[in-house]
């Protein structure tokens, strides 16, 4: 059967595999609420069933080259995980409430420190591991050590350089999480430069000082207008507090544009961040496409935002299918001869990454 | 039953166009070139979810992909297992999505009217009084830097005011340390007590009583929050809405942040239920010294006057709109409101 499937080419043929995403939001509207409901009434633990459905809708209805992905997760992993992190959480807060002291959050930081690493690695793992496509699943191969390196070691150089190195170490956190994940035997390679990590971060930068300059502008401008009104008092006269009226009525001239701004350093931030990271992304000849575009996601998250507002979160599945659909509309394969050729994990071999090697760390902490 | 998909053997990424029989017997698929015997005890069909296309696995971890949904469902339903599309039954049908959204808003509602307070209530009773108290003084700190200036009253004026708070609060004996604190500011004319029994009076607040009767309703209100540890409700009550506005949107990252500070409207209303309680804390206090309790509804009459200009609809405001909570009279019926008043 796979002699006949299999096309023999001379040379072979480099062409675009776009991402077909099928999700409509009426459809996952009903799939949210319904999981919702449930999960309401069972307290929470349906959550984790929920969690499942939801990304077995997204993942089912993503597919690339005829195939859809699937999500293998089962909910008692998930369960766990959250059992956990809502036990720790709370153990956490009881003990600062009873013993009030600063060695308390002295003793969370080496948690932190140590527990950092590991979390990202389980949650990596598992997250790759529970995703398959043709049958072969992904697979996470980062080790704690190098977790350590990249998410607290290069975290904490960021911050003493004051944040000089912060592109460097995003850059170094993607490159582990790329470079170490693998679909069946093939790792994943990671091509782009560090350069245009720096080259985004500081258009970010410089969008965000902008902003804040024209923010400080109009509060200049409004203040003066205030002064003149006489809503505020004169500079030279006694001080006296402003009235609280014109302090509401400033906010409310300011705010809508501090809001713009906000949403508009968060489109391009995302945006370039997906291209330069997804987009860097090679599986053996096949390279992936992110073609992201800061314009049209930022009309997306503006009228998502005002459409989860009026309607009191209730627009919120279509605004979710929305955003995957421009973000995988903009992601293509650009595939190198078969796709077919992709073995599993001989080492792993196929049923140790399946369903029997759940173990009892087999735990979800992607909340 | 013959149904088309493709098969992937779970040790490389070849489709294999594929057809399965499972017509009695070991279920047979069939594909160009090869023939494949599978025994259906052993075979794992997955759920029903929207139009996903579905998956037959296999015991050797190979699997059968097909997007014909409906031909899996008539297999599901003639092996006899229900259980693999009873959620996709509800989550199928408009009706019961929307019977559905009318459940989890009735939820919601509930949650926010009674459990939440209920919540705060139990939790503020059995917060430590060390805790209060930090609290206190911390939102004191905060409003001094921010908001609020020493008084400019007189010593006089102020330890005359201050006696009678003393003489309010000497024999409640309710385990709060009761502090009366004068400033003006930014705070207009206003009263309000923070945790751990610190009532801050304003100057014009003071200034618009026209006698101790009408400073000791208003001092017994906020009297009335303090013993019904009301600040402390409400950070607990905003915290629990919030957290729970997270639980119910999920992972919406940028924008669930912005949409946590929404149901702050919700709470206004909670608020108000507060101020009821305070108010009729008051009413009873004065009822129990023999003080007419025309004086409370005539300082917060006076006040309400003074304030009009910048009104909000009521399910916007954090106080019950006076006429809910005090008989106004104008001026020229002032003889009215001499009469003793029973509500």
């Amino acid at each position: 059967m796979s002699e006949a499937t299999e096309t023999v080419a001379a040379a072979p043929a480099t062409r675009e595999l776009p991402i077909e995403f099928r999700a409509t939001g009426g459809e996952y509207f009903r799939i949210w609420i319904v999981n919702l409901l449930l999960s309401i009434i069972t307290l929470g633990i349906y959550s984790a069933w929920a969690k499942v459905r939801r990304l077995r809708y997204f993942y089912g209805n993503t597919s690339l080259d005829g195939a859809s992905f699937e999500y293998h997760g089962r909910p008692i992993a998930i369960l766990k995980g959250r059992i956990i992190v809502v036990g720790s959480y709370l153990v956490y807060v009881t003990a600062a409430r009873l013993w009030p002291s600063i060695w308390l959050q002295l003793l969370l930081l080496p948690v932190v420190i140590f527990g950092v690493p590991w979390v990202v690695v389980r949650a990596r793992r598992f997250q790759m591991r529970m995703t398959s496509w043709r049958g072969l699943r992904f697979n996470f191969h980062g080790r704690y050590g190098g977790a350590m390196g990249a998410f607290v070691g290069w975290t904490v150089l960021a911050g003493l350089t004051l944040f000089i190195l912060y592109p460097m170490a995003l850059w170094k956190q993607v490159t582990f999480l790329a470079t170490n994940t693998a679909y069946g035997s093939e790792r994943f390679k990671f091509h782009t430069t560090v350069g245009r990590f720096y080259e985004f971060c500081l258009i970010a930068l410089g969008i965000s000082f902008g902003a804040g300059l024209i923010l400080a502008l109009l509060l200049g401008i409004v203040g003066v207008a205030a002064l003149f009104s006489g809503a505020l008092p004169a500079p030279g006269s006694p001080p006296a507090p402003p009235d609280p009226a014109a302090v509401l009525g400033l906010m409310a001239i300011v705010m809508p544009f501090y809001l713009a701004f906000f949403l508009l350093v968060n489109a391009y931030y995302r945006a370039s961040f997906l291209n330069a990271s997804i987009g860097g992304v090679s599986v053996g000849p096949h390279r992936i496409s992110s073609r992201l575009k800061f314009g049209p996601l930022l009309g997306i998250f503006f009228t998502n935002l005002l459409g989860i507002v009026f309607t009191l979160g209730l627009f919120y599945p279509w605004a979710k299918v929305r955003m995957l659909r421009y973000q995988l509309a903009n992601t293509s394969l650009i595939a190198t001869g078969d796709l077919g050729q992709f073995v599993a994990d001989q080492e792993a071999g196929p049923g140790a990454v399946g369903e029997e090697a759940a173990d009892f760390f087999d735990i979800d902490f992607g909340l | 039953m013959s149904i088309q998909g493709r098969y992937f053997d779970a040790t490389s990424a070849q489709a294999h166009e594929a057809s399965l029989e499972t017509m009695g017997g070991p279920w047979r698929l069939s594909g160009p070139g090869r023939e494949l015997l599978f025994d259906p005890s052993q075979v794992k069909i997955s759920d029903r979810l929207g139009n996903i296309p579905r998956r037959i696995r296999f015991e050797d971890g190979s699997e059968f992909e097909t997007p014909d949904n409906d031909a899996i469902d008539a297999l599901l339903r003639e092996r006899g297992q229900v259980r693999g599309t009873m959620v996709h039954a509800l989550e199928r049908r408009w009706g019961i999505a929307l019977a559905a959204l009318a459940g989890v808003a009735l939820v919601t509602f509930a949650f926010i009217k009674y459990g939440v307070p209920a919540l705060a209530g139990w939790t503020a009773r059995h917060v430590p009084a060390s805790v209060d108290q930090r609290i206190g003084a911390q939102t004191l700190d905060i409003l001094d830097n921010g908001f609020m200036r020493p008084s400019k009253l007189s010593l006089q004026q102020q330890s005359r005011v201050d006696n009678l708070f003393r003489r309010m609060t000497a024999d409640l004996q309710d385990g709060h340390d009761y502090r009366l604190e004068f400033r003006t500011g930014a705070i207009g004319t206003n009263a309000f007590a923070l945790p751990s029994g610190i009532i801050v009076i304003s100057d014009d607040m003071v200034k618009l009583a026209h006698n101790d009767e009408e400073l000791m309703a208003v001092l017994a209100h906020e009297i009335g929050h303090v013993r019904g540890r009301h600040a402390l409700r409400q950070i607990i009550q905003a915290a629990g809405v919030s957290a729970m506005a997270l639980v119910l949107l999920g992972d919406v990252s940028t924008i669930s942040s912005l949409v946590a500070a929404g149901p702050a409207l919700l709470q206004a209303r909670n608020s108000r239920e507060l101020e009821a309680e305070a108010d009729e804390f008051s009413r009873q206090w004065l009822d129990a010294n023999g003080i007419a309790r025309s004086h409370f509804d005539d300082i917060m009459c006076r006040l309400e006057s003074q304030m009009h200009s910048d009104e909000l609809p009521s399910f916007l405001s954090s106080h019950p709109a006076t006429s809910e909570r005090a008989r106004c009279v104008s001026e020229s019926e002032a003889p009215a409101a001499a009469e003793p008043q029973e509500n």
